[in-house]
């Protein structure tokens, strides 16, 4: 009982209850159905790894091109900028409805998003 | 040759088996620790289907993960506390029971029914009383008693320092006894009838 020794009626009642546990027995299947599980298992074919060696270039190559046309862009905006003129742009009264309803959708997506990337996170977690 | 050291050897021999390529070996593992692995399930949940259902996902992920185990502990150690884990966090996926400890059946008055059977009742109650602790409190119960009372042993399955394993206990047992206030009684009682049998 290692150094668990209690004196209090209450907890050397609930020792006695707690410790004296009938004992299951497995089922007579149990063995058998657990064998069938790992036979399946051990005759699966081993999952494909990822092809690192042959995704890599690929991948390289597509992380350039993604900043190589990021930093364009940027380029391409500050020389725009110092060439137009500050002033507000001019939507005519027609394009704001559309616009809005535009943006409700995007905002309803990225909210979508967010809570399907926060639920699987906590199902990761707690799984 | 020791019981416990026999089987030790022979996880052992099987384990490299395993290992080696000869998967019928891990049938030796099972046989020997179905009944410890089914019943530690079952005082998780109290429910048989389910117990061997978790006890046989224990067994497939140390099949999974055996060339993981790096024998710095026993077999058995290291079986039980992969096998808490299953448990554990199946038990935090699909909760066995709902209902809070406040709410927890009182055992019916033992002066209405043969004293045996109405301890029997009543210590079916108290069992099923853990599974509605909280889990921080619920699995040092469950592991403490699993492990015949062994503190460090059930600090070891949950890789958790002993006196943590020791305060949670203590304050399960409290939650315990206020729920059921009347164990000290029943504990009286239970003293004379054996001094009168003894007499």
């Amino acid at each position: 009982m290692n150094d668990e020794r209690r004196t209090n009626p209450g907890d050397m009642e609930l020792d006695r209850i707690l410790a004296a546990e009938e004992p299951l027995i497995p089922s007579s299947g149990f063995l058998a159905s657990v064998m069938e599980r790992v036979h399946e298992e051990a005759v699966a074919p081993a999952p494909i790894p990822f092809p690192w060696k042959r995704a890599l270039p690929g991948m390289v190559f597509a992380v350039a091109v993604l900043g190589w046309g990021g930093f364009e862009l940027a380029r391409a905006g500050v020389a725009a900028m110092t060439t137009v003129p500050l002033t507000l742009p001019q939507i005519s009264a027609a394009m704001i409805g559309p616009l809005q309803q535009t943006g409700w959708v995007a905002g309803a997506l990225a909210v979508s998003l967010a809570s399907w990337i926060l639920s699987r996170r906590m199902v990761g977690r707690l799984g | 040759m020791t019981a416990a050291g026999k089987s030790e050897r022979e996880d052992l021999a099987d384990v490299d088996l395993v290992l080696a390529g000869d998967v019928r070996a891990f049938e030796g593992i099972v046989r020997r620790w179905q009944g410890p692995l089914v019943n530690m399930a079952w005082r998780y949940c109290r429910d048989r289907s389910r117990a061997e259902e978790l006890a046989q996902e224990a067994f497939i992920r140390a099949w999974r993960g055996l060339a993981q185990w790096r024998r710095e502990s026993s077999f058995s150690t290291w079986l039980f506390a992969l096998a808490a884990n299953v448990y554990r966090s199946d038990l935090k996926r699909f909760p066995t029971v709902d209902v809070p400890l406040k709410d927890a059946p009182e055992p019916s008055h033992p002066a209405r029914q043969h004293h045996a059977l109405a301890a029997q009742a009543s210590s079916d109650v108290v069992r099923r009383a853990v599974l509605a602790l909280p889990l921080r409190y619920r699995e040092p119960v469950v592991l403490f008693y699993f492990h015949e009372m062994d503190v460090a042993a059930a600090a070891y399955t949950m890789k958790l320092p002993e006196g943590t394993v020791k305060a949670r206990l203590s304050r399960a047992r409290a939650l315990l006894r206020r729920r059921f206030p009347q164990l000290e009684a029943e504990h009286a009682a239970m003293q004379f009838a054996e001094k009168e049998v003894e007499g």
